[in-house]
């Protein structure tokens, strides 16, 4: 019933203000905080370390935005089917140069609690090490974040309160008699082909048509909107260990399938480096199962380049229900992921100057070898 | 990860222990030098007979099923919840096909063990010829595995294991292990191992080229007794089926004795096809097919 109360409260504060599409809650996070103050504590007591409801995750958000409004923004993208805001937050440091994208979404599926958290984990990261570190400074003064960190909202917070297990949405088909669309079919991009279901009872239902769901459209319009600009989308599930290039719902493969392979399998290395975790790398169709109408495959194929599915911990061992334990190696590990990814998409598209520069001293060091060796 | 479970003591690595007459074994080995390919990229085709018209070789997926389907057939023959062991890495695999029949796999494979051993699982390695017969389950396997503690130890831990067992005079109000957040309460644990061996029985039978399964929660203990001769446990355990995503409840019924044969009797929900209404329960609704047993 608590959290139940505590969505309504904040809906019903925040959607009578009329929010559009680009504004941010500044004004209005104040407020917020003051008088659903007993929900929450303050944002240094809340734990990385444990999993949130959904209203706790809300009130992360704007608190997060409010004590780092010089970078953090929040936005509401859309609705969800039964009447939620969808917020996401954008990482951007004030500059004249223009910027590209970063999208990452988590929590797609209702029951991947662990996606969510590592969404969570990773604007925490970013903004404690922003001014200091050199390599995330780096990123920011060309990239901006956007950050979804529940896609799924209804679903997430139906697995909270009645079924952990849960994984569609909360839409209402065949009168009322059956509930939810798989989301990570609903896409349109070679829609209900392969590996998803007409029938609303099965947990890969693919929705009534293309896009049919709310939250599909909410991210769908935005992305598309901004693919010009959006160089990686990440989309964040779990569990398998995987990290899954597109695509789906063909065996062929994109034109830049080496590409990712290889900023795949070195991001692979990189998270395995950190507590030994083996992650494998290959297309969706490869390696796990065939599917159609996901995220990832139609962000690859409006022309996003970087385009990655993450299947977090585990193995199966516990699957869905991973232990709180896990939460911090799991999310340090995938952290250096993605920031591996991001160190080959900053340097593909920001050094290439630089690169010059070294292939022609490389030049000069051979020749000089060349030359000292023939005396 | 996770400690999945401190043994009272830590076993000595032991002798192979095959499950197929040696000249089976002999005969496998010479299969896989044959037939078998060292598997480093899964986009690395695999090699299949020479000179044969043979369909497309099984995905790197369909090699890993083989190995899980291998140990949920290990676990349940080794009948004992001291010894689990979970999938490493799949190492090496070779592939026959036989149009008419199905897909005949090789497999080399790394196991860990279950359990954890001065915080670490305890490595092995598998040897194993995995039948699937065109899409049907229940696949045909013989293995053999090495890096196994030794029998006496292993026994020596059911016992254990058993006596625990029989303390539990609270294991009907169970209600989820784990619990939504992970948590196994660590007295509880005994009955999780358990319920883990009984699934793998379910999960060998029903598991296909196309789709394998993990066991998720331990929903609801129906019946509990135990005495002096066997733990009698009625129970329901969540399987995740891939590829479909389906959570399948399974209602498990198993008779353990340390060192003896397992016992197992199930019957699992399945959906139901059609899209006419149901009652859309949770579990959705349940059509209770023939009992399977090895009683």
């Amino acid at each position: 019933m608590k959290p139940l109360l505590g969505t309504l409260y904040l809906l019903g504060m925040l959607v009578p203000r009329g929010l559009g599409y680009d504004r941010s809650l500044a004004q209005h996070r104040n407020q917020v905080v003051d008088k659903t103050g007993s929900l929450w504590k303050n944002l240094e007591t809340y734990s990385y370390n444990k999993y949130h409801p959904m209203e706790e995750i809300y009130l992360w958000m704007s608190q997060i935005s409010e004590k780092h409004a010089e970078v953090v923004t929040q936005h509401l993208l859309g609705m969800t089917f039964e009447k939620r805001p969808m917020y996401y937050l954008k990482i951007s440091q004030p500059s004249d140069n223009p910027k590209k994208i970063i999208w990452m979404d988590c929590g797609i599926h209702a029951r991947e609690w662990i996606a969510p958290a590592f969404c969570q984990w990773f604007v925490k990261d970013i903004l404690q090490n922003y001014k200091d570190n050199p390599r995330i400074n780096k990123f920011l003064r060309n990239l901006d974040f956007y950050v979804l960190p529940v896609l799924n909202i209804d679903g997430y917070i139906y697995s909270w309160t009645t079924d952990r297990l849960w994984r569609k949405s909360r839409s209402s088909h065949n009168n009322g008699t059956c509930f939810g669309s798989d989301l990570n079919r609903n896409f349109n991009v070679s829609w209900c082909s392969i590996g998803a279901s007409k029938n609303c009872q099965d947990l890969t239902f693919c929705g009534t048509e293309p896009v049919s769901e709310p939250e599909t459209k909410a991210v769908s319009g935005f992305v598309e909107s901004k693919k010009q600009d959006i160089l990686c989308f990440l989309t964040i599930h779990s569990y398998g260990q995987l990290i899954l290039t597109p695509y789906g719902y063909t065996k062929n493969k994109p034109s830049n399938h080496e590409e990712l392979i290889q900023v795949g399998q070195k991001a692979a290395n990189a998270l395995k480096a950190k507590h030994g975790t083996n992650y494998r790398v290959g297309s969706s169709a490869d390696i796990l199962y065939p599917t159609s109408g996901s995220s990832r495959d139609w962000a690859r194929d409006i022309g996003i380049p970087f385009s990655y599915t993450f299947e977090l911990r585990d193995d199966g061992t516990e699957g869905f229900l991973l232990h709180e334990t896990q939460i911090q190696p799991t999310c340090e590990e995938a952290m250096e992921a993605v920031l591996s990814i991001l160190d080959d998409v900053y340097a593909k598209y920001w050094l290439s100057n630089t690169a010059t520069k070294v292939t022609s001293t490389t030049v000069l060091l051979n020749l000089l070898w060349l030359f000292t060796s023939l005396l | 990860m996770q400690p999945r479970g401190q043994p009272p003591s830590a076993p000595r690595p032991g002798p192979a222990r095959p499950y197929a007459p040696p000249w089976a074994l002999l005969l496998l080995l010479l299969t896989l030098r044959g037939a078998a390919v060292p598997l480093q990229d899964p986009a690395v085709p695999l090699q299949g007979p020479r000179g044969t018209d043979v369909p497309a070789p099984p995905s790197w997926a369909m090699l890993q099923q083989a190995a899980r389907v291998a140990l949920h057939f290990f676990n349940f023959h080794s009948g004992s919840p001291s010894e689990l062991r979970v999938l490493a890495n799949v190492q090496t695999g070779g592939w026959q096909v036989d149009p008419r029949r199905g897909y005949h796999i090789n497999l080399v494979f790394s196991t860990e063990s279950y359990h954890l051993q001065d915080g670490k699982p305890r490595l092995g390695k598998c040897f194993a010829r995995v039948f699937f017969q065109n899409q049907k389950p229940r696949p045909a396997i013989t293995m053999t595995c090495t890096g196994l503690s030794e029998k006496n130890r292993t026994l020596q831990e059911d016992h254990l294991l058993y006596e625990q067992l029989k303390q539990m005079k609270d294991a009907l109000t169970v209600s989820s292990i784990p619990d939504d957040y992970g948590n196994i309460d660590p007295s509880m644990r005994p009955i999780w191992d358990l319920a883990v061996l009984g699934s793998s029985y379910v999960m060998w039978e029903r598991t296909t080229q196309f789709s394998y399964y993990y066991p998720l929660q331990l929903s609801r203990v129906k019946q509990w007794k135990t005495s002096d001769h066997a733990i009698d446990f009625d129970y329901t355990v969540l399987l995740h089926e891939f590829p479909t995503q389906e959570i399948v409840p399974c209602h498990i019924h198993l008779i353990w004795y340390p060192g003896k044969p397992l016992k197992v009797k199930y019957w699992c929900e399945e959906m139901q096809t059609p899209v006419e209404a149901s009652s859309g329960t949770e579990e959705g609704s349940a059509v209770a097919l023939t009992e399977f047993s090895n009683f």
